[in-house]
């Protein structure tokens, strides 16, 4: 048996898949404890823990520790003369007229960074050697004496020549063994120094927690009787086993949307579908995310709480646009859907707690596109006429009925999410049309279509239980580690060479690895170089295959790195300016010999009939289904309201639904 | 707002849905062509400074929509446009032409500051303009980078009137570029940000082409006007609020580079009738050096405090903001200089309109307005002619922000007029061999005190590693200092020495000077000031500060009397 546990902010969900089929299971998360609502989930399943061949776990428990910043005492150590790096950052500020703005706290504090004497070029070139015999006299008694669980090493240019970092580590572990040390040259290979040491940092920083959180989960997992294989969640979208986790701890951060993702790939593959805009919408956000080829964008620019991270993680964009979003008018007269959400508590409305502003969920009942028997499978009390009530102030100030004006908050909530896939989308070269739309989350299948079609997409492809898809996604994925090397150099008549020889050296490592991990069948490797024109600051990247790297040559790498710099930037394209290699990247993937299937929950029912809704500023009549009644051979016409346990699906006037024999629901547009 | 519900509703019969996604649409175009102007860069000025800005126009020139990057250069994007549309009708445009400015006395800045406008074509009709602004890191002149003695604006650099020439004729290997190359010290880097230039507006064209294609030219076309409307129409409620009256400020450069005298810049600032007006009358002369402030900018850093005062954040910055107030400065003040007075500088007269229009505000809404901060542009360049060529580093600085009613300045941090990063320590290792930062550090002690404190400012040192190095600076702050508000005390001043073996040289706030292979040039920006008084501070602040190290004991014990 498979399983995945996905503890969320709310709610914990457990998918376990066997013989016996899928059981979905969702209990209240409990905040300070990840790990209790997690094993409350395996109680509640009524699972037999030893019964269990595959566990893979998500978590919140590191994005936690930074974002309430709760992680152990950890120190920063860097080249002397630059302390406070992680205090200075980039000296920009991302609000030009707020007049108190504020930096992002870094996680270790001035007070617990410290310097040390040495210094290496750019060129990788020593200038001078690491004072080893200051950093045993003064350094170490420092952060024995600061009872530091964790130190971060970034030294200026590590980068290219890591020596220093590693002799630094060596000998702090020399003195001090029980003391978790992150090299910035481990976890990310590119230059800046603030954002590779604020990378580092962050790594140190969680370290301890991840590292206490999987131990503290081993042994209950033990005393239960569990001897399957244990893994955790990535936010680059595969999984590592728990105990190489305990040594890539930043990898773990803001897991649960990468999940998300992996599960809505890894369903809609299973109909053949391989390039994807995810479309994920909960109670106060909204993530979006394009997969191409079956596989998510990655990027290696990322922040939470607006700290810079720089590992690749799935390129997910997140807007404030979720079932709880506040509606409301600026004072210009503009029609605003959130950022603010009403949350879980007091909610939206009609949730009865004392909410008193309209969200788009009480957008939803007042226009009729979902029932209030659906929420919660009919388990939870809903009060329609709060909705109305709080509509009222919106329809008065634009002369409009409370439909039309619900109608316009929820048409203004889909532009917000249009815009949000069109950044990693059309301003990423990406044409929409050429992608299907996949749907999950409470929320993300009533809102699909309309989305879908102001991009210009024309399928749409919902999967079963698209309401714990993240849980899902946790034992559909891969196992998943990156690498990054840099290694600049000017595209010249030798460069085939460089990069055959570089991944090479890199595929080498990555095979070592995975061995010792017990993960050495179904290896697949993705390598990437980031390349730029000879004066650019930013990189490009462009993936190479194995088959195209065995016969790669000059003209052959300047006319993909032409094709990817003009796809973004609207130039470049046979342009003989010089070109160079700035880094590379490996990634290495064990893939699952066989994939879970996710199915319908057959058994749930609704009174199916007829309905009216209000949808595009008018009424129209409709038909009330429950979603497993629909089969491959009986294709529908919208509008219908289709509900399953966990989500509503919405098809409106001008889109068809089928189900396929993968269980997952096809829309496709009519007109 | 009764205005707004008859305006959206009536005016257009456009749906309040249709505005919301096309407004966003428009303001989402011009912040993209703003990232890509600066991730497609050469120059580290434009690169990792990111000292450029874009923004979408209509076809009268009036800015719609822009990408919040640096104020200074948003303000006068509409009148560097129509000094160009002016001489060469927007009628007359072909596809590929675009208008070039950088006159700063026809609505530019300074020199560096280059505006390119590339006409938006939808179905053979000019719907608009896509427009960027960079700084240039070399544009000829009398020394690289920066020319701090130069008598005239001629002396600083390469001028472009405004003009209209043609991207695929002119530019792409064609004669201007080959005159434009042939002036400038390094092509390559600048050539390239220009190229960035047309790109970004490449992308703000193609997007605007593309909302025209789904909503129809009409709908944009209402929607641009709309939001400007939208942008009036709120901060005219937030005048509204404010009571009429004529309210002073007045704050001063430190000296013109040449004598001691302070350049005393007066603001008088008037509410009546919900419109605000802002007159410089009774501010100094224009001066022989670089600190002289173009109208455009003096009118632009007005603006800034005006609506970084008054308004809130997400209030889109566009024409609509500018309706509701009238700037004015006598021609031939440091404000409004006559040609050819020298202008590089002119950031420094810019924040002290803005101080002096914060010190009027502070009278009305002492709630919203900021201390005194560092409130400078630090430039500085070195720069080295070696076998390589020319090798130009530029950058600039801010310091410590003023302190408010409710929270402490930011530490560290470029000033309110601009918003440029700093360049990574490991990008000049890799651009530059004539010089190595070796320090770059908070300056503890450096902010002024009170209820809040003010933002500390930071030193960044430099070993330099070549003879016959050249470095400039201009700076200011370095004796009058950021000036605290409501009983709190002034932030520290800033300076500038270079150690040469045993003898540590004072470098002046405006300057410029030969350095020697091992000199080391270290630069301490100033700190903000604090605001109320200092026994109403939280005593835990005090302690968690010098813990930290932001204060020392003994300036704990100075300022606020308390021992730690």
């Amino acid at each position: 048996m498979r399983v995945g546990v996905e503890v969320g902010g709310t709610f914990t969900d457990l998918v376990a898949i066997g013989k016996d089929g899928v059981r979905v299971t969702k209990v209240p998360s409990v905040p300070k404890r990840p790990d209790e609502g997690a094993f409350n989930a395996l109680v509640a399943s009524e699972l037999d823990i030893s019964a269990i061949e595959d566990l893979a776990h998500g978590s919140t428990v590191a994005t936690n520790a930074v974002l309430e910043r709760k992680g152990f005492p950890t120190a920063f150590v860097t080249t002397q003369g630059f302390r406070d790096i992680l205090a200075l950052q980039r000296h920009n500020r991302n609000s030009i007229y707020d007049l108190e703005y504020q930096k992002p706290a870094p996680v270790v504090a001035r007070l617990d960074s410290f310097e040390v004497d040495e210094r290496v070029l750019s060129s990788g070139e020593v200038e001078r050697q690491l004072d080893e015999e200051a950093v045993l006299r003064e350094l170490v008694p420092r952060l024995k004496d600061g009872n530091y669980e964790a130190v971060a090493v970034c030294l200026l240019n590590s980068y290219v020549n890591p020596s220093h970092e590693e002799k630094l580590r060596e000998l702090i572990k020399q003195q001090l063994p029980d003391l978790h040390v992150t090299l910035s040259s481990e976890v990310t290979r590119e230059f800046r120094e603030f954002e590779r040491a604020s990378t580092a940092a962050i790594s140190a920083y969680v370290q301890p927690v991840i590292d206490r959180y999987i131990g503290r989960f081993e042994d209950r997992l033990q005393e239960h009787g569990f001897r399957g294989r244990f893994s955790v969640m990535q936010s680059n979208g595969g999984r590592l086993p728990a105990e190489a986790m305990r040594q890539s701890a930043v990898t773990a951060l803001l897991s649960g949307p990468a999940a998300g993702v992996m599960g809505a790939t890894r369903q809609a593959g299973r109909s053949g579908y391989k390039n994807l805009i995810t479309l994920d919408i909960g109670g106060t956000s909204t993530d979006v995310c394009v997969v191409t080829e079956g596989k998510p964008e990655l990027t290696s620019e990322f922040h939470i709480d607006g700290l810079p991270i720089r590992i690749p993680v799935i390129d997910i964009n997140t807007v404030g646009a979720g079932g709880g979003s506040i509606v409301w008018i600026d004072e210009g007269g503009m029609l605003r859907v959130g950022p603010h959400s009403a949350g879980a508590d007091p909610g939206p409305a009609c949730y009865g707690r004392g909410g008193q502003q309209p969200t788009i969920t009480d957008a939803h009942l007042i226009r009729q596109t979902m029932r209030p028997e659906a929420f919660l499978g009919g388990r939870m009390n809903i009060d329609v006429e709060a909705a109305r009530r709080v509509f009222e102030s919106i329809a008065q100030h634009f002369n409009m009925s409370l439909e039309e004006a619900a109608d316009s908050a929820i048409q203004l909530a889909n532009a917000n999410i249009v815009r949000a896939i069109q950044l990693i989308s059309t301003e990423r070269g990406k044409d929409p049309r050429d992608y299907v739309m996949v749907p999950y989350g409470g929320a993300g299948p009533l809102h699909a279509a309309q989305v879908a079609k102001d991009l210009g997409i024309e399928t749409i492809v919902v999967p079963p239980n698209a309401g714990v898809m993240s849980a899902y996604g946790l034992i559909a994925s891969n196992f998943v580690q990156f690498e990054s090397l840099t290694r600049r150099a000017v595209v010249d008549q030798n460069a085939g060479d460089l990069v055959r020889e570089t991944f090479k050296f890199m595929k080498e490592r990555a095979l070592e690895r995975f061995e010792g991990m017990g993960l050495n069948s179904n290896l697949r490797l993705d390598f990437i170089a980031d390349m730029r024109f000879v004066g650019q600051a930013f990189e490009v990247p462009v993936s190479l295959t194995e088959d195209q790297i065995v016969n790669l040559d000059t003209a052959e790498i300047r006319r993909l790195f032409g094709k990817a710099h003009q796809k973004i930037y609207f130039f470049g394209e046979g342009s003989e300016k010089p070109i160079e290699f700035v880094s590379f990247r490996l990634g290495t993937t064990a893939e699952l010999d066989d994939l879970p299937v996710l199915s319908e929950t057959p058994d749930y029912r609704v009174d199916e009939g007829d309905i009216e809704l209000f949808d595009q500023r008018k009424m129209h009549k409709g038909k009330l289904l429950s979603r497993s009644s629909l089969t491959p051979e009986r294709t529908l016409k919208g509008p219908l309201l289709l509900e399953d346990p966990t989500s509503t699906l919405f098809v409106p006037e001008g889109w068809d639904a089928r189900s396929d024999d993968q269980h997952n629901l096809v829309l496709e547009r009519s007109e | 707002m009764p205005e707004g519900k008859s305006e959206i509703t009536t005016e257009t019969a456009l749906n309040p849905v249709d505005y919301a996604v096309i407004s966003q649409g428009l303001i989402a175009a011009a912040r993209e062509m703003g990232a890509k102007l600066i991730r497609s860069a050469y120059s580290t000025i434009v690169r990792e400074a990111a000292d450029a800005s874009a923004a979408l126009l209509d076809r009268e020139g009036n800015v719609v929509a822009q990408a919040e990057l640096i104020p200074m250069q948003l303000g006068p994007m509409a009148d560097t446009f129509r000094a160009c549309a002016e001489l060469y009708p927007v009628d007359e445009l072909q596809e590929g032409d675009f208008y070039i400015n950088n006159d700063p006395f026809s609505g530019g800045q300074h020199l560096q500051d280059v505006f390119i406008y590339s006409p938006i074509f939808v179905g053979g009709e000019i719907i608009g303009f896509a427009g960027t602004v960079a700084h240039h890191l070399d544009l000829g002149g009398g020394n690289p980078g920066l020319t701090t003695e130069a008598a005239d604006v001629h002396a600083e650099g390469f001028l472009f009137p405004p003009s209209k020439y043609n991207l695929y004729r002119d530019w792409r290997g064609g004669p201007l570029e080959r005159l434009v190359s042939a002036n400038i010290r390094v092509p390559a880097q600048t050539i390239g940000d220009f190229n960035a230039q047309f790109a970004a507006n490449a992308i703000g064209g193609e997007r605007v082409a593309q909302l025209c294609e789904k909503y129809g030219l009409k709908t944009i076309q209402s929607v641009m006007n709309q939001l400007m409307d939208y942008s009036e129409r709120r901060f005219r409620a937030a005048l509204s609020e404010l009571p009429e009256g004529t309210y002073y400020g007045e704050d001063a450069i430190d000296d013109d580079g040449i004598t001691e005298e302070p350049l005393v810049v007066k603001a008088a600032l008037t509410i009546e009738k919900g419109e605000i007006t802002v007159d410089f009358e009774g501010t100094c002369a224009q001066v022989t050096r670089n600190l002289n402030c173009p109208y455009t900018s003096t009118i632009s850093a007005t603006l800034s405090a005006i609506k970084s005062v008054l308004t809130s954040p997400d209030i889109p910055f566009n024409e609509g903001v500018k309706r509701p107030i009238t700037i004015s400065a006598p021609k031939g003040s440091l404000l409004n200089p006559n040609y050819p007075a020298p202008v590089r500088a002119r950031m420094e007269a810019g924040y002290r309109c803005f101080n002096a229009v914060m010190k009027a505000l502070a009278q009305i809404v002492p709630d919203r307005v900021i201390s005194g901060g560092n409130d400078t542009t630090t430039v500085t360049a070195i720069s080295h002619l070696g076998d390589e060529g020319y090798r130009v580093y530029l950058e600039v600085f801010g310091g410590g922000y003023g302190a408010s009613a409710h929270k402490d300045g930011c530490d560290a941090v470029d000033a309110p007029l601009s918003n440029c990063a700093n360049t990574p320590i490991e990008a000049t290792d890799m651009d530059f061999s004539h010089f190595r930062i070796i320090g770059y550090g908070l300056l503890p002690d450096s902010c002024g005190h009170g209820k809040y404190r003010g933002g500390l400012g930071f030193y960044r040192s430099y070993e330099i590693l070549k003879d016959g190095v050249n470095f400039a600076i201009y700076a200011d702050r370095f004796r009058l200092s950021p000036y605290g508000l409501f009983g709190g005390s002034d932030g520290q001043v800033a300076r500038c020495e270079i150690k040469r073996g045993d003898e540590v040289i004072q470098v002046k706030s405006k300057d410029g000077m030969d350095l020697k292979k091992g000199d080391i040039l270290t630069l301490y920006t100033a700190g903000g000031a604090g605001y109320g008084k200092a026994d109403e501070r939280d005593p835990e602040a005090i302690r968690h500060d010098v813990k930290h190290g932001y204060l020392s004991r003994e300036m704990a014990e100075k300022s606020y009397g308390v021992a730690v």
